[in-house]
């Protein structure tokens, strides 16, 4: 029954004016940011961190969540009316959502992932409250190897899954592990690779480096070619929006389907939301009776994927807050405020900081229930903010780079820093690398060394460690799985790709001959 | 991007060997009770080491040079003139303050790039200005950068 209590004192921190507050003011903001193409969720909560500082950690992260929550769907109006996802988890909504738009029925297209974000929110909320104390419970019995396990597993398979070429995935990461090694170490007080500088001594803060890398750099990548972007006109009413019966029984079971595998993929290390819409609209049109509809305005395939990075959004907290390990960009960024509040993310949080956990959790029903409404009642108004000019935007985005990375100490160099990033995001978005891997790895690379520091330390074999205790050697192998398994795949690729030359060249100098 | 590949490869390739190279020079690889300040970073360079002579040797065996990967023309000078404003508000943050200097950027990128109005420029400049000092220097209570002038 201490189930029920806790949620009541959740229901008690999440009421009170103030965090209803800013649970209003995060969906409203996070649909505004969603829906501006190129500023992603990750870029969001970066921009609206510094924000947060000087209130109550329990009320900032509440606002954070919220706007995580609200991100997933502006995205959604982007992919739906200009044919453009606002961020990377209203992809495949393009597909089918755009082409409905295109036939007149983009209230429906709206309204069904208004609801499907609901229903998927909702119990994603449900399960995130019944899964993360018995994980958390579970975990408290990690010791360093295994939380170093973990960690490097998160690490691989973000690393894996969010780009497209292996080697410079993998260099992201490695880079971002890099970075965290300048300033002061923990254990022996050395300021590593400093260079006498006191703002190096310090470290790198993560912050400006979010900021620029997902932020400006976003920013640069769209200033070269200013997009006039054509919205489709259509009826936002409130009666538009209704989908009907026929819509209803073709999306029913793809709202369900898509919430219990999207909050299933998002608790996975590694997997957000993005990849759980591309299995959510993979297993819709296999287990559609008419396929062949798909991507000519199947509402299946709106619903289930936007269904599925709602759930997926939610299910990413479980392992933030029980594990300490961020899955994804975003919550790597939420990780990153939590430590600046002094909070430290893992399975004490649940013990130490009820309030806080629970607070949060009972605020995710609360902005789910206010996404709904902001996303059927204001929908018009929103619409509306999609035909601001990037002209206008853009400068506006950027002050808000300068002014975040500045508030964060007050000082012009993280400013500075903020640009150096910006630049390199832009290079590395440009050149394919992985901007996420090497946030997740600045994040993560002081915890990953100290419990490889501790690990080695209370170990008689090495290395071994690793591979000898069962929770640690099976994580420990998965993470490396992540590593071989590409490379043997390019491998296999180039070897294939010798014999047929070789083949063709046999095949050639016969013909001559 | 052939280019940009070998260019980084190599470059990568240099960062990594300094940075193997000062761990071991500079700190201590194994202490009295365990793995030192110069273990992690050490291994680190050998990683990264050998991801950049993957990517090097990768982009000198490939023989299709691949799509430019920076803009030409008009689009070029778009990021430069953003990228250069950017960069000449943030060198000037602690002359011009934080009021001042955002109401002359937005004016600068929306009158002289994108060639906005003047009324909706200065009213977007104003406004922002405004908005910001409002909420970081009155809500927030941070301490921007003023200008010469004071404000």
């Amino acid at each position: 029954m201490d189930f029920i209590s806790n949620l009541a004192l959740g229901f008690s921190v999440a009421l009170t004016p103030f965090n209803l507050m800013m649970a209003a003011a995060g969906v409203t903001i996070g649909i505004l940011i969603g829906a501006l193409p190129g500023v992603g969720p990750p870029s969001g909560v970066a921009l609206l961190l510094p924000l947060t500082f000087g209130m109550d950690p329990t009320s900032g992260i509440i606002m954070l969540a919220a706007l995580y929550a609200g991100t997933m769907y502006g995205g959604t109006i982007t992919s739906v009316l200009i044919n453009t996802p606002g961020e990377s988890a209203s992809v495949v909504t393009c597909l089918d959502g755009h082409q409905m738009a295109l036939q007149g029925r983009a209230g429906p297209a709206l309204g069904i992932a208004a609801i499907g974000s609901f229903v998927a929110g909702t119990v994603g909320v449900v399960l995130l409250m019944l899964v993360s104390p018995a994980l958390a419970r579970w975990s408290l019995s990690f010791g360093p190897p295994e939380t170093f396990a973990l960690m490097l597993l998160g690490l691989t398979t973000v690393t894996l899954l969010t780009g497209d070429n292996p080697v410079k995935g993998y260099i992201s990461m490695v880079f971002g592990l890099m970075l965290a090694m300048v300033g002061f170490d923990i254990i022996s007080g050395d300021a590593r690779y400093a260079f006498g500088i006191p703002e190096m001594m310090d470290g790198i803060d993560f912050l400006p480096v979010a900021i620029g890398l997902f932020g400006l750099g976003e920013v640069l990548a769209g200033a070269e070619a200013p997009k006039g972007h054509a919205v489709v006109h259509g009826r936002y009413g409130l009666r538009d929006l209704l989908p009907s019966a026929r819509d209803w029984a073709r999306s029913r079971w793809a709202i369900v389907r898509g919430t219990f595998m999207g909050f299933c993929v998002g608790t996975l290390p590694g997997a957000g939301p993005t990849i759980a819409t591309f299995m959510s609209y993979a297993l819709e049109k296999k287990v559609s009776k008419h396929p062949q509809e798909f991507g000519h305005g199947a509402i299946e395939g709106v619903a289930g994927p936007e269904s599925a990075n709602n759930a997926a959004a939610t299910g990413a907290m479980v392992p933030m807050l029980t594990l300490g390990i961020p899955g994804s960009a975003t919550t790597a960024i939420m990780l990153g405020g939590l430590m600046m509040w002094g909070l430290r993310p893992g399975p004490l949080l649940f013990e130490k900081n009820p309030g806080f956990v629970w607070g949060l959790i009972a605020s995710q029903y609360i902005a789910n229930v206010m996404l709904l409404i902001l996303s059927t009642v204001f929908i018009p108004l929103f619409v509306r903010a999609l035909r601001v000019p990037y002209a206008i935007l853009m400068p506006i985005v950027i002050i808000f780079c300068i002014t975040g990375a500045y508030s964060l100490k007050n000082n012009v160099w993280d400013v500075g820093q903020m640009l150096v990033f910006g630049v390199l995001g832009y290079a590395m978005k440009k050149l394919g690398y992985s901007p996420a891997a090497l946030v997740l790895a600045l994040v993560l690379g002081p915890l990953a060394e100290r419990a490889l520091r501790q690990s080695l330390i209370i170990s008689d074999a090495g290395l071994g460690i690793f591979f000898m205790r069962p929770i640690a050697a099976v994580l420990t192998v998965a993470a490396l799985a992540a590593v071989v398994v590409p490379a043997v795949r390019a491998g296999l690729a180039a070897l294939r790709r010798r014999v047929v030359v070789n083949e063709a060249s046999v095949a050639d100098k016969t013909t001559r001959g | 991007m052939r280019r940009a590949d070998r260019i980084a490869g190599a470059a990568l390739l240099a960062l990594a060997v300094a940075f193997s190279a000062g761990a071991l020079t500079h700190y201590s690889y194994w202490g009295p009770n365990g793995p030192g300040p110069a273990f992690l970073p050490f291994w680190l360079g050998v990683v990264m080491a050998l991801l950049a002579a993957t990517l090097l040797v990768g982009a000198l065996r490939s023989s299709d040079p691949g799509a430019p990967w920076l803009p030409r023309g008009e689009p070029l000078k778009r990021l430069a003139a953003v990228l250069g404003a950017t960069t000449a508000l943030v060198a000037l943050l602690n002359v011009v303050g934080m009021v001042l200097g955002t109401a002359l950027f937005l004016i600068v990128l929306m009158r002289f790039l994108d060639r906005t109005p003047w009324p909706l420029t200065l009213a977007v400049a104003v406004a922002t200005a405004g908005l910001n000092f409002l909420v970081f220097t009155r809500w927030l209570r941070v301490p921007m950068p003023v200008s010469v002038f004071g404000f």
